[in-house]
């Protein structure tokens, strides 16, 4: 597949971040984009925004992007679990403990459910331009995956980690993009982007903490969701032009592979697209006034 | 947007209704110079009719704030409403900002550190 021309007419770069199959609604940001005429130039996606950053840059439509995700995104996708991982665990030096290979459940499932939408395709060669984000396991780097097999950079961008083992990409070792930036509008920055649409979920906070693995995701919703404000901070006062955040507010209670709750998903942010619609129009006309000065 | 000054003894209160985003950030900016230009450091920043803002709308607060802040002041924000608040919740702004539910408050809140 080649890279089509820039689009024409009005565009945004959208940027999904972190929020597993809570990320299905950037499906409805994308459709009342696309309802409103208004393009995507580039799309950056970030762990399970990713996959769906990769389905926007690839041009499915809403109702494939659906589908991919009720097939994509299960209990049964995740759930096998990797019991070399767990003696590793348990028994570290008998088993011998390695971090490039760490993980309590096995990935096989998800890169075959990953692999049965994108096949071969190569990040660089989606018709829309593409950036995945990761984290460097070895020191904590924000890393832009803008080449190479698009399955494999969905993977490393979605590594979770302790449940899945990091992924070892050219001369890096990559975990999950949230521990770097849930929300990694620096990237849509530093390529350019002026009107920025960036969808963000915040890690939801634990009801009941009576097991260790919900005491981990405790602490990690902690450290995600108080790293998601302090990047949103610095980068709303360095971007150079605007940034619309989509902060959809789910009053459902949205689990982990709640693949039910995808159409309510969709809606809610095709609803919190709409309310910016009337501003984006306005402010994709005085970009284009700016570019193209009116002749005196 | 509609950006209405009102002096009182020792501070300046603007009244901003509508939506702050970056076709009317500039004049946000310059309000709030304006107003310190007039010797007022100490500003309150009524929100009650402020229904959006965008990332531009923050850097002209957070411009204003230091400004501010260096001349021995402060920009304190009254009434904001739930979808505004979020927006400077989720952008960390919270953290650096003085919120207040009112004016009533946020004026007092100068009376009392005085």
């Amino acid at each position: 597949m080649t890279r089509a021309a820039p689009t024409q007419g009005p565009a945004v770069t959208l940027v999904i971040g972190s929020g597993s199959v809570k990320c299905a609604a950037a499906i409805g940001v994308v459709k009342a984009l696309a309802d409103a005429g208004i393009g995507i130039e580039r799309v950056v996606g970030c762990s399970g925004g990713a996959l769906f950053a990769a389905a926007v840059a690839m041009g499915f439509d809403a109702a494939t992007m659906a589908d991919i995700t009720v097939r994509t995104w299960t209990r049964e996708v995740t759930s096998k679990r990797n019991h070399l991982g767990f003696l590793r665990l348990l028994a570290p030096r008998l088993f011998g403990f390695r971090p490039d290979s760490f993980g309590l459940r096995d990935d096989a499932p998800m890169l075959a459910a990953f692999r049965a939408v994108f096949g071969q395709q190569r990040v660089e060669d989606t018709p829309i331009p593409l950036h995945i984000t990761a984290t460097d396991f070895l020191n904590g780097e924000l890393v832009d995956i803008t080449r190479g097999d698009l399955v494999e950079a969905i993977r490393a961008s979605a590594s979770l980690p302790l449940a899945f083992a990091p992924v070892k990409l050219g001369d890096r070792l990559l975990i999950d993009g949230y521990m770097s930036d849930p929300l990694p509008v620096s990237v849509a920055m530093k390529n350019g982007g002026r009107v920025i649409v960036a969808v963000g979920f915040e890690s939801p906070y634990q009801n009941n903490i009576r097991s260790a693995g919900r005491f981990a995701a405790q602490l990690s919703a902690i450290l995600a969701n108080n790293l998601l404000k302090s990047r949103l901070a610095f980068q709303s006062a360095a971007h150079h032009s605007e940034m619309i955040l989509i902060l959809p507010e789910f009053k459902q209670r949205v689990g982990l592979f709640d693949t039910a709750k995808v159409p309510y998903l969709i809606e809610e942010g095709e609803q919190a697209a709409l309310q910016q619609l009337p501003y984006l129009h306005a402010l994709l006309d005085a970009e284009r006034e700016r570019r193209e000065p009116v002749a005196a | 947007m509609q950006i209405t000054l009102t002096p009182h003894d020792t501070l300046a209160v603007l009244a901003i209704t509508g939506s702050i985003d970056s076709l009317n950030a500039d004049e946000l900016t310059q309000r709030f110079a304006q107003a310190m230009d007039q010797g007022h450091v100490r500003l309150v920043a009524d929100f009650s009719l402020v229904n959006y803002t965008s990332s531009a709308g923050l850097r002209s607060l957070l411009g204003a704030v230091k400004s501010c802040r260096l001349a021995g002041g402060d920009l304190r924000v009254a009434a904001v409403q739930p979808q505004v608040n979020r927006v400077l919740e989720i952008a960390g702004f919270t953290s650096i900002l003085n919120i207040y539910p009112d004016v009533r408050h946020a004026v007092e809140s100068f009376t009392e550190a005085a």
